[in-house]
């Protein structure tokens, strides 16, 4: 890979990456986006529908996905982690390592007949690891680049896929490459990640047969999914009683995650509701502390589930335990009337919350705040300006948000990010570096 | 006068005409109902279909790979898509057939998710055939399309924002960042809007205040950004990427004699909104110091009209309104919002002294000077309650409707944490004042909120939990109580226990209502939510923009939001500006009318029927030497809206890509047998 010089670096192709880059590239800015997965597309590929409007996730990710792939002003450079960061004269040099997919990506059409031929069967990520995929394969039917990566670490060298590989695109020898991009401006958009389901001794420290994460419940609902419904993955049966814990890794000082994480009442109530379609005889109960349910539409969805026989407990679980049908049961004090009780479910989802995603942060020696996601010294003056001038933040590297406050958050810092190099194009001096401050 | 060939423009193609049909799954929306593959068979029968295919989502790189390659390699040169409505992805395949080498408007547009999967989920059988009916009618029509070009015109590199909020201020300065000049309305005399009127801002604890002076002083720095105050929009006219705008500006009022001199002989005062009412100011004022522009302002909607004297003589004060006209690429809505203002009576607002609404006790606890007491109403304040929720979440039924029937049964988002900061600013500065907080849930979400909460139960808020259907109740307290108000809630922190407490002052935490704008939602034709709140093109693929091209969100006028909320949307507004206008000009689909010159014998039907002005017009040609009228399009200003070509006697008028032939084929399609098809298909 030959090194290149670009107007602004955008690192993460989730949804706030996708749109920040694509908002650059539209006013005619050299963008390159970069992304450590092979695909773009981040975590909200992997959802079933969005709330509050139920659209397929896939309707609103994969246009995009598509649109960054095919502008002329982007450079996609996915399967790569940042190596170093080092601040020139013309902004930042930045050095990237392609890491192999053993596959040249220029010969590959995207046939997936590797993937066909190849004998060894992994968890899938993409789903949670509920489904399995092959040790070589595009990592799904809507990845961008449509193109086949090779899982070193679980392949048996048998060679099949470079047989039938009909471009001999397969090449075992592959080693990873540097190169460096010299850019004007970065914009962070690395993510989150759920708080771990381990995390909670006494929700059952990830230990128990059916109790999983609110990721595997969109991947059971996701049309794209592993079984294309919804059941108990301890045993295969079709759940009668479903329960959600909210605040399950969020407002939770013994975990060390103090903060609310904005989504978790909103796709609750959207996953009770896409469960009521598909199994209309289940019983599904919400515990929660608070419904936040504050965005444009969202108290409305909430009065919806109510009506829809959703049920809205409030107590905070205090444990869950398995009875010897691997049937969760749920402790909780009923608030409303002081009774605390057990209840046994057939599954429960632990709403977890978000952290952020561990690595660009280090790199950019970006401060972090009290929450660990990236700080951001002016809020209320500059909500996407990091403490390092040139550098901005979006999406939820910047915090818990949802799918819309992350576009809206993408565009504001591409706003921010074009301003910036308009103002070193015309020769300006640059703005003073932001007086360091600690986010209250 | 022009000499004029006059010729049939109805060209029909020598190319035979290959279509290729595509029915989208998308993602289950629409196959969990209809049925795809069956639609997808039958519409292969049908005449000059090459290829019909199915597929989970055309719209992703691999779906869209599929048609591109239909259309190089088997030589498709109609495109039909059963899919999602077209707002969602019509500009999607727009661009998917442009990248194959195919004109743009030779592809149709079937919507069978919203007009079809959604409405019919219980009718499998029946959905799929009014799928295959729908396609079938795309077909019919896209046998008849023809190559457009769209129409590109100059666009004005500058921008109306309408309102000098934090949102709007941030809007502007962001444009004129992107190099695009900016005009900034605001309705009344001073920048600034709500903010202001707030003290301390959460989560950073700075001074209002201060934050927006200094981003009124960066604005106004900012040569390419005119400002004008005490001006609205009155008029409007034309499209996106040249907008003509009318302004009314009123008069400052205090030219010509110093301000000091009218201010000092300025005796009519009138109720400050600056305050919330609660104190008087004179009709000539600045709302606080500082504020911009420094110079006072006659506020004409109160002003007597009685002159004023000055040095001995009489001065009268005139309003001279002057209109400004402008040309604009882009229009910023940054029109913000009001405090609900709750009925009178409701909580005992407006009839117990005790009870204010949260902007006002914003207000009230500013005017105290540091290390006095509070006081309100003549006494000093012992216990307070601040009851959450009120203008918001309310419930039909429970809640008494507004003049429109309606309830607001939205979230005002910034309610919750407003309240818990102002509570813990009382507890510091009022260590003996009781609070308690009357909510319902408590949604400190954002970042840096819920240590805000914490503060407040650490600094011994007391929170009291109650039900929206059973809602609390505030009286005036018996003669000889202790407190003068007497507020009465079922508590279900503690089991739905029915408490009663004395208390001395009550706040309604109030919600937000957007700004009225009647006239300028009328003005510019667009739309507003259930909430009334302006409504944006969609939440997620264009959650700044609005459904009219060129007018764009910035702030509450969409939603609730808090000051960091509404400077992000700002900014987002400003990035949508730049892509529109950073060209220089813009592209406005071709679907306007045609006129058909040799069918056209210039009646002037057309012309009388057309809404829009300058759209189409007769002119008079010069053929083999005798003068006849015709009907003349101007593109840039027909809305394609087709009133002429009802209009038109001889059929001579068509709205391209929508013509009549094509209505008919598509309606010949939509009810023609199908159980004969049917029996060669399955």
């Amino acid at each position: 890979m030959e090194n290149f010089n670009v107007d602004t670096l955008v690192i993460g192709g989730g949804i706030a990456g996708m749109q920040a880059a694509l908002d650059l590239a539209d006013q005619g800015f050299q963008t390159a986006l970069v992304d450590h997965e092979p695909t773009i597309g981040g975590k909200m590929i992997t959802l079933s529908k969005v709330f509050p409007t139920l659209d397929c996730c896939s309707c609103i990710t994969t246009p995009k996905m598509s649109s960054v792939a095919h502008h002329p002003n982007i450079q996609l450079l996915t399967y790569c982690d940042l190596q170093s960061i080092q601040e020139s004269d013309s902004g930042f040099r930045v050095a990237i390592v392609q890491k192999p997919r053993y596959v040249d990506a220029h010969k590959c059409t995207g046939c997936r007949k590797c993937e066909y031929e190849c004998p060894i069967l992994i968890p899938n990520p993409y789903d949670r690891g509920l489904g399995a995929y092959h040790a070589i394969r595009v990592p799904f039917s809507t990845a961008v680049p449509q193109t086949a990566v090779l899982d070193m670490d679980n392949c048996i060298l048998c060679g099949k896929c470079e047989k039938v590989c009909p471009t001999q695109a397969v090449t075992f020898t592959q080693k990873p490459e540097t190169f460096e991009v010299q850019t004007r401006t970065i914009v962070l958009a690395s993510g989150f990640e759920l708080t771990p389901l381990e995390a909670k001794k006494e929700y059952g420290g990830g230990l128990l047969h059916n109790v999983i994460d609110p990721l595997m419940m969109e991947r059971f609902l996701a049309p794209t999914g592993p079984y294309g419904r919804v059941l108990r993955p301890g045993d295969g049966k079709e759940p009668t009683s479903i329960a959600y814990v909210q605040c399950a890794g969020s407002r939770d000082q013994s975990l060390g995650v103090e903060y609310c994480s904005r989504v978790c009442c909103m796709y609750a109530i959207k996953q009770a509701m896409l469960i009521s379609g598909a199994l209309p005889m289940a019983e599904i109960t919400i515990y929660y502390m608070d419904i936040r349910t504050f965005g444009k539409g969202y108290e409305q969805f909430y009065q919806n589930a109510q009506a829809m026989g959703v049920e809205f407990i409030r107590g905070k679980v205090a444990a869950i335990h398995e009875d010897d049908q691997q049937n969760p049961v749920v402790k909780v004090e009923l608030t409303e009337d002081g009774r605390v009780v057990e209840r046994t479910h057939d599954l429960v989802v632990l709403s977890l919350g978000m952290v952020p995603s561990p690595g660009s942060a280090g790199i950019l020696e970006l401060p972090l705040g009290d929450d660990k996601f990236i700080s951001v010294p002016a809020p209320n003056a500059r909500p996407c300006h990091t403490t390092r001038p040139g550098i901005f933040v979006t999406g939820t590297a910047m915090g818990p948000m949802d799918i819309v406050d992350s576009i809206i958050s993408a565009s504001s810092a591409a706003a921010a990010t074009s301003a910036y190099i308009r103002a070193h194009q015309n020769g300006q001096a640059s703005p003073k570096p932001q007086e360091e401050a600690v986010y209250a | 006068m022009p000499e004029k060939k006059i010729s049939n423009n109805e060209t029909p193609s020598s190319e035979k005409v290959r279509v290729g049909v595509y029915t989208c799954h998308c993602g289950g929306n629409i196959s969990h109902v209809v049925q795809c593959e069956r639609v997808a068979k039958m519409l292969g029968k049908m005449p000059d279909v090459v290829i019909a295919r199915t597929d989970p989502s055309f719209c992703s790189d691999s779906g869209q790979a599929v048609i591109e390659q239909d259309i190089k390699e088997l030589g498709i040169n109609r495109v039909v898509i059963g899919a999602c409505a077209p707002s969602l992805h019509e500009q999607t395949f727009r661009n998917t057939v442009t990248r194959a080498g195919l004109n743009p408007y030779l592809y149709h547009h079937v919507g069978i998710r919203e007009q079809d999967s959604w409405v019919h989920p219980n009718d499998p059988e029946g959905a799929t055939d009014k799928a295959i009916r729908l396609m079938a009618a795309g077909l019919a029509k896209a046998r008849l399309l023809t190559p457009l070009d769209p129409i590109r015109l100059k666009a004005e590199k500058h921008t109306l924002v309408i309102g000098g909020g934090v949102a709007g201020l941030r809007a502007a300065l962001d444009i004129a960042h992107q190099g695009i000049r900016v005009t900034l309305v605001e309705k009344s005399p001073f920048l600034g809007g709500r903010m202001p009127q707030l003290e301390s801002v959460f989560p950073t604890d700075e001074e209002a205040r201060q934050l927006l002076n200094k981003l009124i002083q960066e604005v106004t720095a900012e040569e390419s950004i005119k400002i004008i105050t005490q001006a609205e929009v009155t008029g409007l006219s034309g499209y996106v990427g040249n907008y003509n705008i009318s302004l009314t500006q009123h008069s400052r009022g205090v030219d010509g004699v110093t301000t000091e001199a009218l201010m000092a002989a300025c005796t009519q005062e009138t109720p400050d909104e600056f305050n919330y009412n609660l104190t008087q100011r004179k009709v000539i004022y600045q709302p606080y110091p500082g504020c911009y522009p420094p110079t006072p302002a006659v506020d004409w909607e109160h002003y007597d009209g009685k002159p004023l004297q000055v040095n001995g003589k009489p001065f009268h004060l005139k309003d001279e309104p002057h209109n400004i006209e402008l040309t604009v690429g882009a229009i910023v809505m940054a029109t913000g919002f009001d405090p609900y203002e709750p009925r009178q009576g409701e909580y005992g607002y407006d009839q117990i002294p005790e009870v204010v609404t949260l902007p006002q006790l914003i207000r009230i606890l500013s005017r105290i000077p540091k290390g006095e007491p509070l006081t309100w109403n003549g006494h000093a304040v012992r216990d307070l309650v601040l009851i959450h929720c009120v203008g918001s979440r309310e419930l039909d039924g429970v809640n008494q409707p507004q003049a429109d029937g309606q309830v607001n049964n939205y979230c005002s988002r910034v309610c919750c944490t407003a309240s818990l900061h102002t509570a813990i600013d009382m507890r510091q500065r009022f260590p003996n004042l009781n609070i308690y907080e009357l909510y319902q849930d408590i949604r400190t979400y954002g970042r840096g909120h819920e240590e805000i909460y914490r503060r407040a139960q650490n600094a011994m808020v007391r929170f009291v939990r109650y039900h929206g259907t059973e809602l609390p109740e505030v009286l005036p307290a018996p003669a000889g109580d202790t407190h003068p108000v007497l507020v009465r809630v079922k508590d279900y922190l503690t089991r739905g226990k029915e408490i009663e407490m004395g208390v001395d002052m009550v706040v309604l935490a109030v919600g937000m209502m957007p700004r009225q704008i009647d006239d300028l939602v009328k003005m510019l034709k667009i739309s507003r939510g259930t909430d009334r709140f302006l409504l944006e093109a969609h939440p997620k693929l264009r959650p700044v923009e609005m459904s009219v091209r060129g007018i764009v969100l910035a702030g509450t006028a969409q939603g609730p939001m808090n000051i960091q909320e509404s400077l992000s949307a700002a900014s987002a507004a400003a990035a949508k500006v730049a892509v529109l206008l950073g060209q220089g000009q813009v592209e406005l689909p071709p679907f306007v009318a045609r006129v058909d010159e040799s069918k056209c014998n210039g009646t002037g039907a057309c012309v009388e029927a057309c809404r829009e002005e300058g759209a189409i017009a007769m002119q008079t040609f010069k053929e083999n030497g005798r003068e006849i009228r015709r009907a003349v399009i101007t593109p840039a200003n027909c809305t394609g809206c087709g009133a002429c070509v009802g209009a038109c006697p001889n059929r001579a008028i068509d709205v391209q890509a929508w013509t009549l032939g094509q209505y008919e084929a598509m309606v010949d399609a939509i009810t023609m047998e199908i159980p004969a098809i049917l029996e060669n298909v399955s």
